[in-house]
């Protein structure tokens, strides 16, 4: 939750300031777009996964997609602190935004935390977790967003990282969770799309798996799509996300991860 | 971190439950079968102070009123500026609060329920402020004002289905509102005289520009006769101000108020699955997929996905999940119809009370 305490810590700028608008950065008035620039619809970003960045957590992992970079910390199984007896394994996910990770800048404190985008990774990842492993414990996963484009990029790249992450700190999972995002454009489905063909589509989806055992974790689906057109995302996005659950297994099974 | 509102009940009652949900025939606790809702009964208009309210409950026993869901919706709009610092945007802007009062959940710490009333927050506000959904009038003066429609909810007690019961009050709530019209007010200077207070004439246009009123005129003419340079590209806007011509209860109904989703809650205990969850089935289900379904009445055969969201610790199958989206647009269509007949007996009923006099 967003914190409407007057951080002391810091210098404050003034009480209201605004980022310039530059004449060539006008939002585009590109309203109708017939074909995607750049890739092909079925396209997604070219990943650079890295497990074992951080050195100081139990397991972790650094992702980029182009513009989107994104490092995530696991500490844990560690004992549950202030809660009451759990029979299963808490898992918890924080997610913060580096305040020149936007177009805007996101104050720290105020509101470099995003719940919603931590309960989108925590949804995909959390029955592929075996929580009953360690019961009165809790597993902290930790995602700093350093850069982004597009809030469903962040999801799914932040989810990908998470998953491993986990797996680099060694905790039982059932399956490597990878994830996929899909913007609607026309009659087109585009793959991974950025934030500016978000904007001009008319419904995103983002969609979470596990390869290895064919499950779905998670859709999380907003704006306005015919029924036909999910299933046509999820489709495309679960066949894509085999090919990102190779991408996956060779960062994780390559020999020069730290730690 | 998944806070959901749900109680903990013990691991035997969770498996009486569940087996109870994939017997044949399957039995619930209080007799429906699978896919039946408990009554809904819905009020409009109950907040006399907004813009447009509904009061909704589901499964309310109808001798003493007690149990079942209990959710208030109401809209209220604001005026806001556009220019930098204000917040506002041209077009005007949705803002969706929901509020579980600390009564509905007594188990839960006052932080779980922040993370709660968040984690539902951001579903119906993420789902209504979408683009395709946006009214068209709630924009003021282009570059100057805009309404802003906060739409709070309040869940007064939970018991199951939350997210059901608060879709459907949105939507009720958002078909009851009422934008005020606004006309905008343009001053004008008499050419000639230079700073003189009282040559300023206010002549009135209607707010989409269908020409110029029948004030001031003296000073519309004189605006007619100024030589406009071809070279000048820049747009001046003229109207610098607006007024409202309707008392406090009149207005527009608010812009594609048939296109507000509502939301169907899957619950699924493979291999089946369940509508209309009370608390301890909520607690006793692993999965749970909530669908925001639109029905365009021109187009009968292509509903529209307004959203969609698992929530809970279960897997799906794919074919599993085409399954479910097509049981769930069945479902959402059944809802659809009957709030729909509701809504317009409501409306009908409040023009019948309007016109008693």
């Amino acid at each position: 939750m967003a914190q409407p305490a007057f951080d002391r810590r810091r210098i404050n700028g003034p009480e209201e300031s605004h980022p310039p608008v530059f004449i060539d950065e006008e939002p585009s008035q590109t309203r109708s777009v017939k074909s995607r620039k750049g890739r092909a619809s079925s396209d997604i970003r070219p990943i650079f996964l890295q497990p074992g960045l951080i050195s100081q957590a139990t397991g972790s992992a650094y992702i980029e997609t182009e513009r989107t970079k994104i490092a995530c910390a696991v500490y844990g199984p560690r004992q549950s602190k202030g809660t009451g007896f759990h029979e299963i394994g808490r898992l918890n996910v924080e997610v913060k935004f580096a305040p020149y990770s936007c177009q805007d800048r996101r104050a720290p404190m105020r509101d470099a935390e995003d719940r919603s985008i931590a309960m989108a990774v925590h949804q995909a990842i959390v029955s592929s977790v075996r929580l009953e492993t360690f019961p009165k414990a809790t597993l902290d996963i930790f995602i700093t967003v350093i850069e982004t484009d597009g809030l469903e990029g962040c999801v799914a790249a932040g989810s990908i990282a998470a998953s491993t992450a986990l797996v680099h700190a060694g905790v039982e999972v059932f399956g490597l969770v990878v994830s996929c995002s899909a913007a609607a454009v026309g009659d087109e489905i585009w793959l991974d799309p950025t934030d500016e063909e978000s904007k001009i589509s008319g419904g995103t989806l983002v969609l979470s798996c596990i390869p290895a055992l064919t499950s779905i974790t998670s859709v999380w689906q907003t704006g306005r799509m015919s029924p036909k057109e999910i299933l046509g995302c999820i489709d495309t996005c679960q066949s894509r996300c085999n090919d990102i659950h190779g991408v996956v297994a060779q960062a994780l099974s390559s020999p020069n991860v730290p730690g | 971190m998944a806070s959901s509102g749900s109680i903990s009940i013990s691991k035997a009652e969770k498996s009486f439950i569940q087996a109870g949900l994939i017997s044949n025939p399957p039995s619930r606790a209080d007799g429906r079968s699978l896919y039946d809702f408990r009554a809904i009964s819905l009020e409009t208009g109950f907040a006399p102070l907004a813009n447009g309210s509904a009061r909704l409950s589901i499964g309310r026993n109808p001798h003493d009123g007690s149990g079942g869901t209990e959710v208030l919706a109401a809209s209220k709009l604001e005026v806001e500026s556009v220019e930098p610092g204000g917040g506002g945007v041209d077009g005007g802007r949705i803002a969706c609060t929901v509020t579980c009062s600390p009564a509905a959940y007594p188990h839960l710490s006052s932080s779980a329920l922040d993370d709660l009333q968040y984690d539902i927050t951001t579903v119906l506000h993420e789902t209504l402020t979408h683009r395709s959904l946006h009214p068209k009038n709630l924009g003021i003066l282009i570059g100057k004002k805009a309404w802003v429609l906060h739409l709070d909810i309040v869940v007064l007690v939970d018991s199951g289905n939350v997210y059901d019961a608060v879709f459907m009050a949105a939507r009720a709530a958002l078909w009851d509102t009422k934008v005020p019209r606004t006309r905008s007010v343009e001053y004008k200077a008499k050419k000639g005289v230079v700073g003189a207070g009282g040559a300023i004439s206010s002549s009135i246009g209607k707010k989409k520009g269908a020409g110029s009123g029948e004030e001031g005129g003296g000073g519309d003419m004189d605006v007619a006769e100024e030589v406009v340079s071809g070279f000048d590209t820049r747009q001046i806007r003229n109207a610098t101000d607006f007024e409202l011509p309707d008392y406090w209860d009149e207005g527009e109904v608010l812009d594609g108020r048939d296109a507000w989703p509502v939301c169907v809650t899957l619950n699924v205990v493979p291999p089946t699955h369940f509508l209309d969850a009370t608390l301890p089935e909520e607690a006793a289900t692993s999965l749970r997929l909530l669908l925001m379904f639109a029905f365009d009445p021109s187009r009968h055969d292509s509903p529209n996905v307004q959203g969609m969201r698992t929530l809970g610790t279960g897997e799906l199958e794919v074919s599993q999940l085409q399954e479910l989206i097509k049981q769930g647009e069945k479902y959402a269509r059944y809802i659809w119809t009957a709030l729909n007949t509701k809504l317009k007996e409501e409306s009908l009923g409040r023009l019948k009370d309007r016109t008693k006099f």
